[in-house]
């Protein structure tokens, strides 16, 4: 067994974008985390699921395709019935549809519950610094 | 019903055809027969097939952008605006992600919570729950040839309702709305899905309507190489053929090099003419459409329009038929209508001042359609020979070898062994080459090929180049070089 720090990842909804899906598992396993990829498609149910059977640390959602709004609403909540409200809830991608100001999308997200937002372009390399800093 | 490929019977595509349309109340509406007049009075200039033929008779590279909203007036409103704002010749009407899926109770949703909020909550245009009436009205209030353009495994209710309405194009296929747009469903389920679709087309042909079909060819649209979507795009033109099929446009999305990008489109016609005559199916008439750049964008307006303009360049070189537009907004998601027409305009200049210009058929182009051609029939005929002389049960078993394998796809039944990286001039290779049936020649074509650039950045291929190259041209390079 180890006794690495883990994170459930994947991809929200009826999106299927995989590119990035796969990088970031590339870069968070080589980080030195555990990475539960549960891939694309995935219902917000599944993530919750996926953190619980297997303690982890954080959820790390991403959204492409401009549904991220209906589909993040409620995890939060979601979380917290399921017994695990302290888990970090991380998100990031092409959130919203249209070209729209971060800040007001980022506060939006913090609302829904979300710890940390990233907007378009960010590199793992960022998502990384911060997963050390909150979850080691 | 067992996977072949052999044209359904009426009997085997009525059977089926009652429980599709009874999928969405909005399914009952479909009317055959009544559909077939409405199609008999669209006029010819709104007519795709007949466009595109036009087109490739003069040598024209028609350009055609990515739009849809969630609500009627307004994706009405945005299609008029990339048709005088943006000169598009062709208009698509993209779907959202929720049909795409068959979730059409979340569909319903986007479309009152756009109702509510004002502005569309839908990555697109939810047609199937507008159904035919609806979807009628886009149709009788744009000026310009329509196409459906999605990313539905399952499309027979969508393509149902959306031919009847008065469409003239459908995109897609069993294959390339599989692997790039699902997880676990199968290739068989798939292919099974996309011969309705297709034997539904070939219904229409049979009563004297055109419509045009066309497999999506970029697939994951992330350093895909030539031969492995040409090898795609071959075998789902010669299932739809075999349904009936009469219209087919292929593509291939960009990969950057200029030189592998016009050899890839010359490579692609001259095989799909090849393959698709030697089966018995030249009486199809055959397009190409050359997607821009599919990958990442860098967020600078201005650095985008010149990856738009590349791509502008590269489509009016290769003399595709047809050109899939890119925008300034593409590294933040769904672009407004004012940057889709920028992108539009963009290319409309960039293929007006190449159409009379004419790229040489050096030796490096030849070196390179010659590669292409030989790598794409070692895949074609490997899949010929495992479905043992039938296209549609090879693609099952191909894909179960690697035989046909797609970078990046999200699929669990593409093996994912292939990995792709640049060479030291920007050209999409293979460091990998995982199961693909090449040659040993073809094999050391690749690894040299590595090497050379390899040598070039004092580094061996590993992954690290791959993610290099997937992040290079949003950076701002073609090459994922260390910097």
């Amino acid at each position: 067994m180890t006794n690495k720090v883990k994170v459930v990842l994947g991809v929200i909804g009826a999106d299927c974008h995989a590119v990035g899906n796969k990088i970031l598992n590339h870069a968070i396993t080589a980080a030195g985390y555990e990475v539960i990829n549960l891939g694309v498609l995935v219902p917000q149910e599944e993530f919750v699921n996926a953190a619980i059977e297997t303690d982890a640390k954080a959820i790390l959602v991403a959204s492409l395709y401009g549904h991220g709004e209906i589909d993040c609403r409620g995890l939060r909540d979601r979380c917290r019935e399921a017994g695990i409200e302290d888990i970090r809830l991380y998100v990031g991608g092409n959130l919203v549809v249209g070209k729209t100001d971060f800040k007001k999308v980022e506060q939006k997200f913090l609302d829904m519950g979300y710890d940390r937002v990233y907007e378009p372009g960010t590199l793992p390399d960022k998502v990384i610094a911060d997963m050390n800093e909150d979850l080691k | 019903m067992e996977l072949k490929n052999k044209k359904w019977t009426h009997d085997e595509f009525n059977a089926i055809r009652q429980e599709v349309l009874a999928q969405w109340p909005t399914g009952k509406d479909v009317d055959f027969e009544e559909a077939v007049k409405y199609h008999e009075n669209i006029p010819a200039k709104r007519h795709f097939a007949k466009r595109l033929v036009k087109a490739k008779k003069n040598g024209d590279t028609l350009t055609q952008p990515r739009a849809g909203v969630a609500l009627i007036d307004e994706h009405i409103n945005l299609l008029n605006f990339l048709k005088t704002e943006g000169e598009a010749d062709l208009l698509p009407t993209t779907i959202d992600s929720y049909t795409r899926q068959n979730q059409y109770k979340e569909a319903q949703n986007g479309i009152e919570e756009s109702l509510k909020a004002g502005r569309s909550l839908l990555n697109g245009f939810p047609a199937v729950n507008h159904g035919v009436t609806g979807v009628r009205r886009v149709v009788e209030s744009v000026d310009a040839p329509l196409q459906v353009r999605h990313g539905t495994p399952d499309a027979r209710l969508l393509g149902e309702i959306t031919i009847a309405a008065g469409y003239t194009s459908y995109e897609g296929g069993g294959i390339s709305y599989n692997i790039p747009y699902a997880k676990s469903v199968s290739l068989e389920r798939t292919i099974l899905d996309w011969q309705y679709c297709d034997r539904m087309v070939g219904l229409y042909a049979e009563h004297g309507i055109e419509i045009n079909r066309e497999p999506f060819g970029p697939l994951t649209g992330t350093l895909v190489p030539p031969s492995v979507s040409h090898a795609v795009a071959v075998i789902e033109g010669i299932l739809a053929a075999e349904q009936g099929v009469k219209n087919i446009t292929l593509g291939y999305g960009q990969c950057g090099n200029l030189i592998q990008d016009i050899a890839a489109i010359r490579a692609l016609e001259q095989l799909a003419d090849e393959y698709m005559t030697k089966h018995g199916y030249s009486d199809c008439v055959l397009t190409s459409v050359f997607h821009q750049w599919m990958g990442g964008f860098p967020q600078d307006e201005a650095k985008a329009f010149g990856v738009i303009s590349w791509g502008a360049a590269a489509a009016a070189l290769a003399k595709a038929t047809k050109v899939i537009v890119k925008t300034p907004h593409e590294a933040l998601g769904i672009p407004t209508k004012e940057a889709n027409a920028q992108g539009l305009r963009t290319t409309k200049q960039m293929i007006n001042m190449l159409k009379d210009q004419a790229f040489p058929l050096t030796s490096e182009l030849q070196a390179e359609i010659d590669i292409i051609k030989a790598e794409t029939r070692c895949i074609l005929n490997k899949v010929f020979e495992l479905g043992s002389g039938d296209y549609a049960v090879g693609a099952v078993r191909a894909f179960e070898a690697g035989v046909l394998d797609v970078p990046f796809a999200p699929s669990k039944f593409s093996l994912n062994k292939i990995l792709p990286a640049r060479d030291n001039n920007g050209a999409v290779r293979l460091f990998d080459v995982g199961n693909l049936p090449f040659t040993p020649d073809l094999i050391a074509f690749h690894r040299d090929k590595m090497a050379q650039r390899g040598q070039a950045e004092g580094r061996q291929p590993s992954f690290q180049m791959v993610i290099d190259d997937i992040y290079a041209i949003s950076k701002g390079y073609l090459v994922g070089r260390p910097r």
